[in-house]
């Protein structure tokens, strides 16, 4: 507990969870080049709540699909566990994906054809689990994120709130080690976010997941353990917990 | 979280990266399905533009072979009776040539039909596809949705496009041969232009299938995190 407090460098590398390293990449725009990061070195400890903050276009969201394997570096390593995704062929990336990221979407993302018990046991028929199986633990996981009289609503019967729920259930179901959200409160209002950010921040307590998240929302930094600045593809600074309580005027300022 | 718990995790995650399994086949049908359910109206549009063509063939086939069976095992009494009616025409080359262009072009459009609705099944799903391949989707499990979606859509039209066309060719061919043609229907010639029927609604459907599909497998599971179109 301590060690992971004050321990952000490379020393316990068995502990990195993710590992990013001199990170790179650029598009192609026609014939320029947007260089969306521009090397970033970060380690992530397991079970640790990390927020990433910036400016619109300071390559949060590129940033976010490097460390989830969504997409590649132009340069740079990303590790997850210790392994560099960039070694992982289509089955294991897959995997990957299905078995130690829990994916949840500013826009939710449900499967809008099957009922919030069938979106939610999707991951685990993907990651072979029997069906029976499946749909027990489908239902006992909307029962943790107080969805249990709602398993065979679709998504369209259900408000945006109850829609993210849903998605964070459904992004535990393999229990995977971390949780990646961008912008999960985007699209909700005040309360209904403040609600997603407390229960992102309680199964980090119950289940150990490390949950990371990118954000325009203040109100997720209270419950971060780091905030990651990041302006203009590089890592601005890093704030600890300790340090935020502390100078809760810089974090409005920062913005 | 208490040490015991950590340790428990740090061993599990110490396995290497597994390799991720495909769905099994009856999870993908169900899929399918579902997806067709809910697009019923373009479903069924697609549908009964197979019905037609479909259908179209298989009438010609089947008149045909119908027509050739008599002009071959009818007796001399009834063929003559026939001819003397008008009844017993042999379809010129030329007017053959004709309904073989038709029949292609049948086929054409209702294959065109299907690629067009595939398409626009994929484009109008990408945000899905991009997020069941977050979750661990394959590859071969996204050809498979789609290409089991248009199959939903050949099977159906392609049966009732045969037992439409079958129906009229036989009735038409009780018309007009009257009583010739009790004992005289090719069972066997006609069974295998069904057959023939069947090929070409598969083909058919499968084909205008396979593009749309394999663009969707394309699809980087980044697209989940697209916007807008
Ligand atoms: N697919 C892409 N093609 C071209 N340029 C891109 C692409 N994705 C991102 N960019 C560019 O990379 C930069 C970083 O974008 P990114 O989406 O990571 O920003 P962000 O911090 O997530 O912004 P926001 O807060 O608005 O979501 C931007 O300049 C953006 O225009
Ligand atoms: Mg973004």
């Amino acid at each position: 507990m301590n060690d992971r407090a004050k321990n952000s460098d490379d020393h316990l590398l068995a502990a990195n969870v993710v590992r990013a390293v001199d990170v790179k990449k650029v598009f192609k725009l026609g014939g320029e080049e947007v260089h969306a990061l521009r090397g970033c070195t970060l380690s992530i400890k397991r079970g640790e709540y990390i927020s990433i903050m910036g400016p619109s276009g300071s390559g949060k969201t590129t940033f976010f699909n490097m460390i989830g394997g969504l997409d590649k570096p132009n340069y740079g390593q990303v590790f997850i566990d210790e392994v560099d995704i960039a070694s992982l062929d289509a089955f294991e990336l897959a995997w990957l994906r299905c078995h130690k990221i829990g994916y949840i979407f500013q826009t939710f993302n449900l499967i809008p054809v099957q009922s919030a018990l069938e979106n939610v046991m999707l991951p685990m028929l993907f990651s072979g689990m029997p069906e029976a199986d499946a749909q027990d633990k489908a239902a006992d996981l909307l029962q943790k994120v107080g969805l249990g009289h709602r398993l065979l609503n679709k998504p369209t019967q259900l408000s945006g709130g109850q829609q993210q729920r849903v998605a964070v259930a459904r992004a535990l179901a393999n229990d995977p080690a971390i949780l990646l959200a961008d912008e999960p409160t985007g699209n909700l209002d005040l309360k209904t976010g403040e609600e997603i950010i407390e229960m992102l921040s309680g199964l980090k307590d119950d289940f150990g997941v490390t949950v990371i998240t990118a954000t325009h929302d203040h109100k997720m930094l209270s419950v971060s353990d780091r905030v990651i600045y990041l302006v203009d593809g590089r890592i601005d600074r890093i704030q600890r917990r300790e340090d935020l309580r502390i100078t809760v005027g810089t974090i409005e300022e920062g913005h | 979280m208490n040490k015991e718990n950590t340790i428990l995790d740090d061993n599990r995650h110490r396995k290497k990266i597994g390799r991720q399994v495909q769905l099994p086949v009856s999870n993908a049908i169900k899929i399918a399905w579902q997806n067709i359910r809910v697009r019923l109206g373009r479903s069924l549009l697609v549908t009964s533009g197979i019905i037609l063509a479909i259908s179209f063939l298989s009438y010609i086939l089947c008149s045909d072979a119908i027509a050739k069976n008599i002009a071959g095992k009818a007796n001399q009494h009834q063929i003559e009776q026939l001819q003397r009616d008008g009844k017993l025409t042999i379809n010129s080359e030329d007017a053959k040539t004709q309904t073989r262009w038709m029949v292609g072009l049948a086929l054409l459009v209702s294959f065109v039909g299907v690629l067009n609705s595939m398409l626009l099944s994929v484009t109008e799903r990408f945000r899905e596809i991009g997020t069941m391949k977050c979750l661990g989707a394959l590859d071969k499990l996204v050809v498979e949705l789609f290409l089991f979606e248009s199959m939903f859509q050949g099977l159906v039209g392609t049966s009732l496009g045969i037992i439409m066309g079958l129906s009229l060719a036989l009735g038409e061919g009780s018309l007009t041969y009257g009583s010739a043609m009790t004992g005289l229907v090719p069972v066997v010639g006609i069974i295998k232009r069904v057959g023939i029927c069947l090929l070409a609604g598969t083909l058919l459907t499968v084909f205008g299938a396979l593009y749309p599909a394999w663009l969707a497998a394309r699809m980087e599971p980044i697209s989940a995190m697209r916007l807008e179109v």
